[in-house]
């Protein structure tokens, strides 16, 4: 049961975090395109969101871990 | 071994001695004429060679260790407990150590050895390396925490850099890494929880740090301050449990192709291994030190 409930909360989490990290790279490539000489802290902006979207599905597997492994 | 085993075995050798005959043919067809296609051809039978090689390898492997090459894999949470000189610690706990002792003595031979010969005139290669990083290291916080820099904030973060990315060199000798372990993610988040407050308060004073808490608005500023305290105190919990996430991702997704290539996996883990115990780390490196420089540049501040 531990099992079906840790797949389950990986999927809903990354489905998210995967929504989130492809807005932010797609808003990040049309600011790049505009602004080619913003591109290094474009990039910087980008790679902190990236992160801070990731860590949500990072916590989802963590909590999966302890359910998984909890029995 | 079992039939099946003697069959894949002939199999394999035939198979090699097949590909490297044919690969000494090619080899000596290239020195006559070497034409595009034939160089070609030679590195495809040079292909096959290494894939033969491995296969025969992988199958004498797993005969002579026993282990079949279904899923097997033992995760535990928290990594087991050892008996140190009467102590009892957890291994990571031993291995963060030994890192720190082994990064120390390097540094020291470093400071000895190497930094008392550099010339201010003419820079060797590892000065100029030496200089390169320390460089990076200053314009990097520099950007990150703009006019609010702080003379020590460069060494903290390129310290915490140099022991993170060896903590994540020694998941290339076999060991357990110590950053997947949450004691040690959560020891690092705390670092920056501290700085975060010592210099906030040495900036702005302690009342000048509860009003840049609170807000510009004076009357909302009951209401915020505990709020803003409660998410300044989940900024280790955050750090601490991102970074420990990704090192346990990572070691699991290694675990789990070792496990199922079993005895196949002689060489195979060794190139996953540059991305999950080399660069995925760097990149975590990365986001830790600018995810901290953010929140003790959001810290201190004036409002």
């Amino acid at each position: 049961m531990n099992f079906i409930a840790a797949g389950i909360i990986m999927m809903a989490a990354v489905i998210g975090a995967g929504f989130g990290m492809c807005y932010a790279t797609s808003k990040a490539v049309d600011a790049a395109a505009r602004q080619p000489e913003a591109a290094s802290r474009i990039q910087t902006i980008l790679l902190l969101g990236c992160a801070l979207a990731e860590s949500t599905a990072i916590y989802a597997f963590v909590v999966s871990l302890i359910l998984a492994t909890a029995g | 071994m079992t039939k099946t085993q003697i069959i894949e075995a002939a199999v394999a050798a035939v198979l090699l001695a097949c590909t490297f005959a044919g690969y000494i043919y090619s080899k000596k067809k290239i020195t006559d004429g070497a034409t595009k296609k034939k160089k070609r051809a030679g590195k495809l039978w040079g292909m096959g060679v290494i894939i033969s090689a491995w296969f025969l390898a992988g199958l004498f492997i797993s005969v002579f260790s026993g282990k079949k090459s279904h899923l097997v894999i033992e995760f535990e949470m928290f990594s087991e407990r050892i008996d140190v000189f009467g102590i009892t610690l957890a291994k990571t706990t031993v291995i963060g150590l030994g890192v720190l002792i082994v990064l120390i003595i390097l540094l020291i031979l470093l400071r000895v050895f190497c930094i008392s010969k550099f010339k201010t005139d003419s820079p060797g290669y590892l000065q100029t390396a030496l200089e390169t990083a320390v460089e990076f290291t200053d314009n990097f916080v520099k950007n990150a925490t703009g006019e609010f820099t702080k003379k020590n904030l460069p060494p903290f973060v390129l310290s915490i850099a140099i022991l993170m990315f060896g903590c994540a060199f020694s998941e290339l000798f076999g060991l357990r890494a110590p950053t997947s372990d949450l004691t040690f993610t959560l020891s690092l988040g705390l670092c920056t929880f501290a700085l975060l407050n010592i210099y906030g308060i040495s900036k702005n004073g302690v009342i000048g740090r509860l009003k840049n808490m609170g807000g510009a608005v004076p009357a909302m500023r009951p209401l915020m301050i505990p709020l803003k305290a409660v998410s300044d105190i989940s900024v280790p919990i955050s750090l601490a449990c991102r970074l420990f996430g990704n090192m346990m991702g990572g070691m699991l997704v290694m675990d789990l192709l070792k496990g199922v290539l079993g005895g196949y996996s002689s060489g195979l883990p060794a190139i996953a291994g540059l991305w999950f115990n080399l660069i995925h780390p760097g990149i975590q490196i990365y986001i830790f030190v600018t995810l901290s420089l953010t929140f003790i540049d959001e810290a201190m501040e004036l409002e």
